[in-house]
């Protein structure tokens, strides 16, 4: 069975005032029917760029330089305008880090998600109020009739971000991409939606591709993870594997700085140095700076390679820890 | 709501009394009217009988006090000039400068917006830089300057269009209206064109400002996520957004262009309320300078209620913090 999603050699490239920026560089992967993909990395490493290259929606001066997206059989790199976004919000959608920025302060959420219906077919007014209510129903938001009729700054924040899931769920999507969607909210509400959003998906048959800095996060929705750094997918694989045995010594550093992966009393370990600039990469792997196994082969960029499932872009990983 | 409407009438009735106090002594302060009204070779009796008949040998502050009494009963006094009731008088003039303002403040709004919001969205295209341009024109050139222009073109030279008056007008509630007829509308035209090009270089300015900010925010990517064609995100969300600073501008431009339309209504003869100033200050006609500039005041505190009223209507944030 082929993948919902297959994103092959994806490169996105920023042809600034200071050079061409390499946000996206050669990023492949899959997303099965149904599938929650997690998509960590710091701040500044191209997941958002990753997830609006699939969308088709790289602002200027940004480009798809090479590679394909696939979309069920169907390929969306070179795709029209139009078809593309009769695509957008009816087969895929995307939910954005901050509510309060992305929904429209100054129409009601009822003319919000009837536009966003309007976009992709012409439904009555009993009908088109009857799936809002429906959508707003699914996220938990109570006495959804009546909010419909309420402005986004009527509703708290954790709210405000149900509302954008529901629009996003409105035209019943298969691939929704959560770029960082709970950042924004405090930790109570983040634990909430993250496990609504989870039997959501598996309730609703849909896939995901959810972003993150915060590599907990991730972990606790998503069933596979792809490692980001400086523009490449690093390491990639089942979230218990990858959290068991990292091979890539970015991702152990990662890990290593987690508060939840410490023992109590012990420091955390911070990687040191800084991420380099996507305008200014370093020659061959671009940990390599900040690597402490670094050597002279690390001066090629070494491809992603790996067995099975697990799949790493290092020249000397990490021993695979036996299960312990 | 109605605590504020309380509110902002009794703020208008103290600034209105303030204003009042300010015009009086201001107007005092320009010249002694006696000696335009007296020729010079009067005999002193009648100048005497003169000055009194008109209350100016009372010391200011009486005269004031005399003036407030008078207004409390809607009286404004009489032109020193015509001899005839201010208030008639000013409404005589009142519609041609109303029908010239509307005409210019209109037409320049219905069509610097959508030229700024299309520059804004393709500022790169060249038809935007043509736009801007003109905006510049419209901007540097002085009004007289233009208006000059505009007769010597198309009056002189041409001869398409009349140098100046009103034309032909139609009489609707005992108040003449030029643009009615054919031949007053060509009338209307030349000066308005004039009056506009300032008006419309600046919402031209504001819209494409306002478009350009609005198409980098979240709200146009999520509402492009969500499959919105560009006419729905432009008309539906970018118009909505930049509404607020537009109307502003608009409530100012049609109050001072009221009270101040006064270059092009000289250049273009045009019988209104701002050559009748002009005519006040230099005959030094006291009663029709006091009761114009207390209009003007008291149509800058109605257009600002206006104003404040739309912005509740294209602000639902206001419009809740207000009623709490
Ligand atoms: N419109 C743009 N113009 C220029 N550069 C851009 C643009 N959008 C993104 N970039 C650059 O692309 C790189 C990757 O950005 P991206 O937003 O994908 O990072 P991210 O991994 O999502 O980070 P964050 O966690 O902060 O959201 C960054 O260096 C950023 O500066
Ligand atoms: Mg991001």
């Amino acid at each position: 069975m082929s993948a919902l999603l297959e994103v092959r050699g994806l490169t996105t490239h920023f042809d600034t005032r200071g050079g061409v920026l390499k946000a996206v560089e050669d990023v492949s992967f899959e997303v099965g029917e149904g599938e929650i993909v997690g998509l960590v990395g710091e701040s500044g490493s191209g997941k958002s760029v990753t997830g609006f290259s699939i969308l088709g929606l790289v602002d200027a001066p940004g480009r798809i330089v090479s590679g394909s997206v696939r979309f069920a059989g169907r390929e969306l790199v070179g795709l029209g305008h139009g078809a593309l976004r009769s695509m957008r919000g009816r087969e895929m959608a995307m939910v954005f880090q901050d509510p309060s920025a992305t929904l429209n302060p100054v129409l009601t959420v009822g003319q919000q998600m009837r536009l966003a219906i309007a976009a992709h077919e012409r439904v009555g007014e009993a009908a088109a109020t009857a799936r809002c209510v429906e959508a707003l129903t699914i996220v938990g938001i109570p006495d959804a009739a009546r909010r419909l009729e309420n402005y986004p700054h009527q509703f708290s924040g954790g709210m405000r971000q149900r509302v954008a899931i529901a629009i996003a769920l409105l035209n019943r999507p298969k691939l929704i991409i959560c770029d960082e969607p709970t950042t924004a909210l405090d930790v109570s509400i983040q634990a909430q939606i993250l496990t609504e959003m989870k039997s959501l998906a598996a309730r609703l048959g849909t896939a995901m591709i959810w972003i993150s800095h915060d590599l907990a996060t991730v972990s606790s929705v998503a069933s596979r993870l792809l490692v980001m750094y400086a523009g490449r997918i690093i390491e990639a694989g089942p979230v218990a594997s990858v959290l068991r045995s990292p091979r890539h010594p970015y991702t152990r550093g990662l890990l290593n700085s987690l508060p939840s992966m410490a023992r109590p009393g012990q420091d955390l370990v911070q990687i040191p140095g800084s991420m380099p600039s996507l305008a200014n990469l370093p020659e061959g792997c671009s940990f390599r700076p900040r690597c402490p196994k670094a050597q002279e082969d690390c001066k090629v960029m070494p491809a992603l390679t790996g067995d099975g499932a697990r799949a790493f872009r290092c020249r000397h990983p990490l021993d695979r820890e036996v299960a312990a | 709501m109605l605590g504020f409407v309380i509110q902002r009438l009794m703020q208008a009735f103290v600034v209105m009394l303030v204003i009042s106090a300010l015009v009086f002594v201001g107007v005092y302060a320009v010249g002694n009217p006696i000696d335009v009204l007296i020729s010079p070779d009067a005999t002193q009796l009648i100048r005497e009988q003169t000055i009194r008949a008109y209350g100016l040998d009372q010391p200011l502050w009486k005269q004031y006090l005399d003036f407030l009494g008078r207004l409390s009963r809607g009286d404004f006094g009489r032109s020193f000039v015509f001899n005839m009731p201010v208030l008639d008088l000013i409404f005589s003039r009142l519609p041609a400068t109303i029908e010239l303002t509307l005409a210019a403040v209109f037409g320049a709004t219905l069509l610097g917006v959508p030229l700024g919001i299309y520059a804004g969205y393709r500022p790169e295209s060249p038809i935007s830089k043509a736009i801007m341009a003109l905006s510049i024109l419209g901007f540097s050139v002085p009004t007289f300057w233009i208006g000059l222009v505009l007769i010597f073109t198309f009056a002189v030279t041409l001869g398409w269009l009349p140098a100046g008056n009103r034309g032909d007008t139609v009489t609707i509630f005992g108040v003449q209206w030029s643009f009615l007829t054919w031949n007053g509308l060509t009338h209307l035209f030349l000066p308005a064109l004039n009056l506009s090009l300032f008006k419309f270089a600046m919402m031209v300015r504001l819209a494409r400002a306002g478009t350009r900010e609005t198409m980098l925010t979240d709200t146009v990517k999520f509402a492009r996520a969500a499959g919105e064609s560009e006419w729905t995100i432009l008309s539906r969300h970018v118009l909505r957004l930049i509404a607020i600073p537009i109307v502003t501008v608009f409530g100012l431009e049609l109050g001072s262009t009221l009270a101040f339309a006064v270059v092009t209504e000289t250049i273009f003869s045009w019988p209104g309320v701002g050559k009748l100033i002009i005519d006040s200050i230099s005959t030094l006609d006291r009663p029709v300078m006091v009761a114009y500039l207390m209009l003007v005041a008291f149509l800058f505190i109605v257009i600002n209620f206006t104003v404040d009223i739309a912005y509740a209507a294209l602000d639902p944030r206001l419009r809740t913090r207000r009623a709490a």
